[in-house]
């Protein structure tokens, strides 16, 4: 353990439209050892791992290999360098085969006069196969591998760096087990340890127990910096997560005091809701005012939960009831219509238009609410426009700005304005926080406190846990598409993190 | 977790200063148009006579209402190639039925057009075909109809279809009535865009059309309506063309779809769609009918005259076109 470190950040910093992702970072990383990354969403990890994949440029800071700073420009002058990566989302292209797959990029290395060859490519795959011990023919589609035969495939390719580079490898692993199974887990960290004698991981992961499991040294990340760094064996899933979340519940930060209790007046009742292959039998009742906490993990069905009940997939059976009616909303216009309204967790995409100004973004779901004799009334249009950005305290030079040049907290408060002025008593805020800073943060947990003292009915999905705990009045949790347990979180008496975690995983 | 792209830094967070390069891309095309006006203005000093201006403004008039239509399409990001084939259509059916039936065809006509439009629409929204080769085969279907329903020629209207059809070559107010009615297609256009929610929704959905489905709106039925619109304008060109012509032919309008497509574009409306609107269609058609008769006065064969056609498309595409926006260009 005593090597010196081959691969280094020192001092890293990057901003992001005023946030910052990472505040001067430090970490290295030496030959063989297996590094876990471990942090809450929007800690950092996920800037850190792409600017040691060449994707993002740091704005100040240096990467050292062996002692000597390093520019990448590109995840190619990674590749180069001997660094690869293995992606959450699967890279891999479904219609090309695993040998394609594996040299994607490097075919001329196997053709001659532009002619690719076959055997000599499929050879070299297998060769790369071998090493993470994957029986399969090189010339199969990839479409028809399993989830987990593809990770090890993408493995396969990061290992074949090997015979670009005479770099020992560093092979960056984000979140790889996230939809794996136990089993699939259980082969890939066997082939992890195996082959720490041809390259070094980083392995990013939310499950802590398993970053444990892994790792030799682990780095924890909060707001973008580096809080702590231990050895694996040293420490325990409690002490990770203490140092992950800083700071007991907060109850000021998510203006708890303000925490009213709900009305009585049902918006929502879910029986027995299933979206098949997504998650099944889920029952709640959401309430006028009522702020209500999905919580899981990715593959726990509560991403699908939400989307289904603002129209983007319909459920297949069970029954929704909104405002006493039984729905079944197959696009968002119907759930529109029904007083639904969502702030989408691609705020940039689906949140709003961004190349089109304030004033229109605003109306855009209440277009009828400004019209008179069927023609709009721009006057009163932009007073109403006007009016939002007075009340939300939105900054910009002009409600003519374009949305695009607004900041994410501004951005995600014309969202609202969007909603609140289509009246809606519902509010689906999916990842409502993410990318923002702790600023803004607050300011969209003050606007949530005032549309639940509205009576406004909340679904909340948060990114991280204790925004979960803290701003809602109950929690389901959710596991492998079912719920598995169920909370109450009244001000002063909110459950803890490890109640939840305990039925999440 | 998030993935890989969504979590992308926004451009900026500074508030922009007004960009002045931006407000000059926005008003090129005026400038142009001034431009050339003048260029041909000094080399045919005859250009400045009014009656001359009345006749290129009245020879404008067509392909600004032809190119009026599928603004709103082009304003969605989709393109509508069926204009030619339904104004041909359209004044084949003038041609055949006005002498013995009356206004009514004017109106069968219309809907024709409409029609043809709807059916496009519903295809391309329904079944996800992209727009180009929905209306590629919608013009196909409608141009084979107008061949067969022709016998494969010009047809002349009879004495008794023309006074019908008096109205097109008329005057009011010393002005053609073509220019009239461009004006009121120009005016109408501009309204709807402006203050019908048709309008709002066509650059919406153009500029961000998962955001604008996801506020509620009912994309599909907006996108139908663009082609429906770009349709029935489509047919009133062509009733315009065979008042003017005197006859109906199913390939009346074959040297027109590109000019059509070209005054859109010139004109400043983004090909990607989210930008742009009929009033810079206009000053878009002006601009095209100045550079016809720009080359006519230089001497350009009328046959080669395409060629520039294509030419100042891709021109004016590349130069209004935000590439920094593109990613992938399929």
């Amino acid at each position: 353990m005593a090597e010196k470190a081959f691969l280094s950040l020192t001092d890293v910093s990057k901003a992001f439209a005023g946030v910052q992702a990472l505040d001067r970072v430090s970490i290295e990383i030496r030959p063989g050892e297996v590094v876990g990354l471990v942090g809450e969403n929007g800690a950092g990890k996920s800037t850190l791992i792409r600017i040691l994949a060449g994707v993002y440029r740091p704005d100040n800071g240096a990467l050292l290999l062996d002692g000597r700073p390093l520019t990448l420009s590109s995840p190619r002058e990674a590749n180069l360098n001997g660094i690869g990566i293995v992606f959450q989302e699967q890279s891999l292209l479904p219609n090309l085969t695993v040998a394609e797959n594996i040299y994607l990029g490097q075919e001329k290395e196997f053709s001659r006069l532009g002619v690719v060859s076959w055997p000599a490519l499929h050879a070299a795959a297998r060769r790369q196969l071998e090493k993470v011990q994957l029986n399969i023919d090189p010339a199969a589609r990839t479409a028809r591998l399993s989830f987990a035969e593809r990770q090890m495939v993408e493995l396969a390719k990061a290992l074949a760096l090997e015979e670009r580079t005479e770099r020992h490898l560093v092979i960056l692993l984000d979140e790889p087990t996230s939809v794996l199974e136990q089993r699939e887990i259980d082969i890939l960290f066997e082939r992890v340890r195996a082959l720490r004698t041809r390259a070094s991981f980083v392995f990013v992961s939310h499950r802590l127990d398993e970053v444990l499991h892994i790792s030799d040294r682990v780095y924890v990340m909060k707001d973008g910096k580096v809080v702590a760094e231990m050895l694996a064996s040293e420490t325990t899933v409690p002490q990770l997560h203490r140092l992950m979340v800083g700071r007991e519940l907060h109850a000021e930060y998510y203006r708890e005091a303000r925490q009213r209790i709900p009305g009585e007046t049902k918006v929502i009742r879910a029986e027995r809701l299933t979206v098949d292959g997504s998650y099944r039998n889920v029952d709640f009742t959401l309430r006028q005012g009522e702020i209500l906490g999905i919580a899981g993990v990715i593959g726990s069905g509560r991403e699908a939960l939400t989307r289904t009940l603002f129209g983007f997939l319909p459920h297949t059976s069970g029954s929704l009831t909104v405002s006493g009616r039984p729905v079944r909303l197959s696009s968002p216009d119907q759930a529109a219509a029904l007083g639904i309204g969502y702030i989408p967790r691609e705020r940039r995409v689906e949140g709003l238009v961004l190349s089109l100004p304030i004033v229109p973004n605003i109306t855009l779901a209440s277009l009828a609410t400004v019209m008179k004799t069927g023609a709009i009334q721009t006057k009163q249009e932009r007073e109403v426009a006007e009016n939002w950005v007075k009340k939300l305290h939105i900054r910009t030079p002009s409600i003519d700005a374009l949305c695009l040049n607004l900041s994410g907290g501004n951005q995600q408060k014309v969202v609202l304005s969007k909603w609140m002025n289509a009246q809606s008593k519902i509010l689906i805020f999916d990842h409502p926080t993410r990318g923002l800073d702790v600023g803004a943060k607050e300011e969209v947990y003050d606007l949530m406190r005032t549309l639940s003292e509205q009576g406004i009915a909340i679904v909340l999905t948060a990114d991280t846990l204790e925004e979960t705990i803290g701003l809602s009045h109950s929690i389901i949790v959710m596991r492998d598409g079912q719920v598995t347990a169920r909370f109450d979180a009244p001000p002063g008496n909110k459950p803890k993190q490890i109640d939840l975690i305990g039925h999440m995983v | 977790m998030a993935t890989w792209f969504e979590n992308m830094p926004a451009p900026s967070t500074t508030l922009k200063k007004p960009n002045y390069g931006e407000q000059i891309r926005a008003f090129a095309p005026v400038l142009v148009l001034v431009g050339l006006v003048l260029v041909i203005g000094t080399l045919r000093p005859g250009f400045f006579n009014l009656e001359s201006l009345i006749v290129t403004v009245a020879d404008t008039a067509i392909l600004f209402i032809l190119g009026a239509g599928s603004t709103f399409v082009v304003m969605l990001g989709s393109i509508d190639l069926s204009i030619q084939a339904i104004c041909s259509f359209a004044s084949v059916i003038v041609a055949l039925m006005l002498p013995t039936y009356g206004y009514g065809f004017l109106v069968a006509a219309l809907v024709m057009g409409l029609l043809a439009g709807v059916v496009s629409g519903i295809f391309h929204v329904w079944l996800k075909i992209p727009s180009f080769i929905v209306t590629l085969a919608t013009s196909g279907l409608l141009v084979s109809a107008a061949l067969l329903m022709s016998h494969e020629r010009a047809i002349s209207i009879e004495e008794s279809g023309r006074a019908y059809l008096t109205w097109v070559n008329g005057r009011l107010l010393g002005l053609p009535n073509v220019i009239w009615i461009a004006g009121l297609v120009a005016a109408l256009g501009i309204w709807c865009q402006k203050y019908t929610p048709f309008g709002r929704y066509s650059i919406a959905i153009g500029a961000g059309e998962p955001a604008t489905w996801a506020s509620g709106v009912k994309v599909n039925r907006y996108k139908v309506l663009a082609f429906a619109t770009s349709g029935a304008l489509a047919a009133l060109a062509g009733i315009l063309m065979a008042g003017r012509q005197g006859s109906g032919s199913p390939n009346l309008a074959d040297q027109l779809l590109l000019p059509a497509i070209a005054s859109v574009i010139v004109g400043g409306t983004a090909i990607t769609g989210g930008a742009g609107g009929i009033g810079r269609t206009a000053v878009g058609a002006l601009i095209i009918t100045i550079v016809r008769v720009g080359m006519t006065f230089i001497g350009v064969n009328i046959f080669a005259q395409q060629i520039v056609f294509g030419l100042v498309l891709i021109l004016a595409v590349a130069l209004t076109i935000d590439r920094s926006k593109i990613v992938i260009v399929k």
